[in-house]
Formats: structure tokens, sequence, C-alpha cells
């Protein structure tokens, strides 16, 4: 079994970045470096769907929170999907469900944005 | 079904590398739950020791592959309590400044949360700075 895959396709015009495993010390330079191809290919309005996401660490963490400010001043955000509850539980903790757009699903968060004509509002969860 | 056990220790030793962390995190979920913790707390009993292992790794050890660490596994009555061990660059609890969340989601950066999530999901955690024979220690608590 491998430890992460990560599957990056877009849709709409919103970059769905899918990890699937873990992500902690052993495996977050993968994360990152799939996060920075997207963001140096000028894709920067990125949606990050955890569906597969079994676990995630301070690293998993630290990763994202580098780049938040770097794709929001390129006029992107990053969003967030289908958190299991142990990953959504460390979201929480920290407080970062009030940084990020969090969304129950991916479809959802796909149609927010394009109701909204980009992903560039106010942080707020929408997780059922 | 079987007792919860009210007194049990056992050890694992793993080589200082990251790969053996998601090892240690399955290990450590179990021992959670064999304690009769539920799954959520088992969860962040988990999340707990993996970044004190990471930590060891990374700065007590910068990254060299040919340490050892050496995670203490109790459960004491109604209290888990895991010692993580190692012979690094120990850490001097009273210097250890947790960073406030409410300031790093305003001013977000890459590091610095590792040590914050291990005090929010544990009851209570120590550090010990080891000596010359003896080993520096994270020790963490968590009631049942």
């Amino acid at each position: 079994m491998t430890d992460l895959a990560i599957d990056v396709r877009e849709v709409r015009g919103v970059w769905v970045l899918q990890p699937q495993g873990f992500i902690n010390a052993y495996t977050v330079q993968q994360f990152e470096s799939a996060m920075e191809n997207l963001i140096q290919a000028q894709h920067c309005l990125i949606l990050i769907n955890c569906k597969n996401l079994t676990y995630i660490n301070s690293a998993g963490l630290g990763a994202i929170m580098g780049l938040i400010e770097e794709v929001r001043q390129q006029g992107g955000d990053i969003l967030l999907s289908n958190l299991q509850d142990n990953v959504y539980s460390i979201f929480a903790t920290l407080g970062f469900t009030d940084l990020y757009r969090v969304f129950a699903t991916e479809e959802e968060a796909i149609a927010a944005v394009a109701q909204q004509g980009d992903g560039r509002q106010s942080p707020h969860t929408d997780r059922k | 079904m079987r007792p919860t056990p009210s007194q049990a220790n056992f050890c694992l030793t793993i080589p200082s590398q990251t790969r053996y962390l998601n090892l240690v995190t399955n290990v450590a979920k179990r021992f959670a739950l064999i304690a009769d913790m539920d799954d959520a707390s088992a969860a962040k009993v988990s999340i707990a020791v993996d970044e004190a292992v990471t930590n060891i790794i990374a700065h007590a050890y910068r990254n060299e592959a040919d340490h050892h660490i050496d995670i203490e596994f109790h459960i004491n009555g109604k209290v888990i309590e895991i010692k993580v061990l190692h012979r690094g660059t120990g850490l001097r609890e009273e210097e250890i400044a947790l960073p406030d969340p409410r300031e790093y989601v305003k001013h977000p950066r890459k590091g610095g949360l590792g040590l914050l999530l291990m005090s929010r999901f544990m009851d209570e955690v120590h550090f010990t700075e080891g000596g010359e024979n003896k080993p520096s220690l994270c020790r963490m608590i968590k009631k049942i």
C-alpha cells in the first residue's frame, strides 16, 4: 500500500488536490510539492479534497499554512472539503476552520466558487 | 468482552527515521483503544505521540537516521502515560513557548504547531533534559 498518493485535477476552474493515505513528516514533502507545483503553474484556486486522507499532523498543517498567504496574494485561495472527523478535529482545535473555507463535499465547494465568481471571500465553515 | 487492563507496560524502540512514524501512530492509537479510550481520544493520543517523536527526529537528532527512540506505554488505573526517551539534544520545559493559535492564524507560517497539538490533546506534557548517562524524556499523561 502506498503511504500517500495525490490525485490532481481541474474542475470548473478549481484545482482539486486529493490526497489518499496519510500526511506526516515522512510524506509531507510529497504533499508540499504537489501544492507548490500548482502554485508555480499559477493555479492558485485550490481545493484539498480530504475524502481519502486518513491522517494529518502538524507537518501537513504547516505545509498548508506556509502557502496560504502566497496563494491569497496571487488572488487565489485554499479550500477544504470532505474532512474526516479526526482530520477536522485537528483543524478545529487550532482554529484553522476560521482561516479556511471548509465544505462538506467537493461538489458544494465547486458550486460555491462558481456562484461567487472566485474563492476570495471571507473564510467560514460550511461543513455539515 | 474482555476487561480493560488496569496495569500494562510495554516499550517500542524505533530508529530515528520518519518512515517509522506511521507505525508509532498506529501503535499509540491501538494502545489508547485497549486502555478503553474512545476513538476520538485515541486519535488525539496518537497525534501527540507522533508529534513528540517527529520533534525528536528533527530537532534532538537533527534528522540523523542512526539513532534510536524508545517509546514506553503505561496504563496506570484510569490514566495512560507515554514516555518518549532519546539521547539527542534535550528540551528544557522552562524554555518552551507555545504559539498562540489566534496569532498563528493571523500570521500563518510553516512549523511551530507540534508542541501546541501535544499540549491540546494530552492532559499533561512534561520535558526533562537528560545528562551524560540519562536520556532526555518527553512524558505525556491523559486520563482515560
